[in-house]
């Protein structure tokens, strides 16, 4: 379902901030609002697999060592 | 919701008919899966051995609106036509490309894509309508142009639907994925999208 009605916010960002997200626009193909709202989104999804019980895990294609990410 | 019109096949008649692409599947859909396709599968399967029921007969649709449905990166989309329902499909958007062209980059994922039983072969001869897939896959396609994606999609295809993917989407192949059952993963460019969207 797409949302037509739109709310705005102002966002802060620091120096530091401001470049890893003109960075990741840059490598995603995305502008800054777009990279935004994609990662609230992902947020949520992790979120909700992580209350559900779930992990969130990384592995290294090559070795397979596997880590787990814990979000806060 | 919003409602686009789209054509499928009927084939009883080889005519084209018209048909509701919605892009949010509702109570009203689910209830229409439990009364009749829920319904047609446990008739199906009744008695058969694992291997020969569909590879999608354990799908229950009521259970996943509940999981996706409050989750901002799900979209889900349901056709309906001459007052039955057609097809089902979940997407998700915050997942990346693995083609090198495009790797990294965001992607509209299709998790789950079915059709009614009376649409598919195994069911019934002929099956009462053909296009749904192709359909399916347009609105996932539409919807990665609409978040900007380029037309970029991907998915694990189902045995028995890999030709689909590969021979009539145009799909590149990348190989059996252990994470998912070892079910092949099939990725579209946005090359390969700009080329579907002409041809279908």
């Amino acid at each position: 379902m797409q949302d037509t009605e739109k709310r705005t916010m102002t966002l802060n960002l620091t120096p530091r901030e401001m470049a890893v997200l003109e960075d990741l626009a840059s490598k995603k193909d995305l502008s800054k609002t777009a990279v935004m709202r994609l990662a609230l989104r992902l947020l949520q999804a992790v979120d909700a697999k992580t209350q559900m019980g779930q992990k969130l895990m990384f592995e290294d294609e090559k070795t397979k060592e596997k880590s787990e990410m814990v979000l806060i | 919701m919003e409602e686009s019109r789209v054509y499928l096949k009927k084939m009883a008649t080889g005519q084209l008919v018209e048909a509701s692409l919605l892009d949010e599947v509702i109570d009203k859909h689910l209830a229409m899966w439990k009364a009749s396709w829920q319904t047609a599968m446990q008739t199906h399967c009744a008695g058969r051995a694992l291997r020969d029921k569909p590879e999608d007969h354990h799908w229950n649709w009521t259970q996943k609106a509940d999981y996706w449905r409050p989750l901002l990166g799900y979209h889900s989309f349901a056709i309906t036509c001459e007052g039955d329902l057609q097809g089902l499909m979940l997407v998700s958007d915050f997942e990346s490309a693995r083609v090198q062209a495009q790797f990294g980059k965001p992607i509209v994922y299709v998790k789950f894509l079915a059709c009614a039983p009376w649409n598919r072969p195994e069911f019934q001869t002929p099956p009462r309508y053909r296009g749904v897939g192709t359909v399916m896959v347009a609105a996932a396609v539409e919807l990665s142009w609409n978040l900007r994606y380029r037309g970029r999609i991907g998915l694990h295809s189902l045995p028995k639907a890999e030709p689909f993917y590969r021979d009539t989407c145009k799909m590149t192949e990348l190989g059996k994925d252990a994470a998912h059952q070892n079910l092949t993963y099939y990725e579209m460019t946005n090359t390969q999208a700009e080329e579907f969207r002409l041809t279908h």
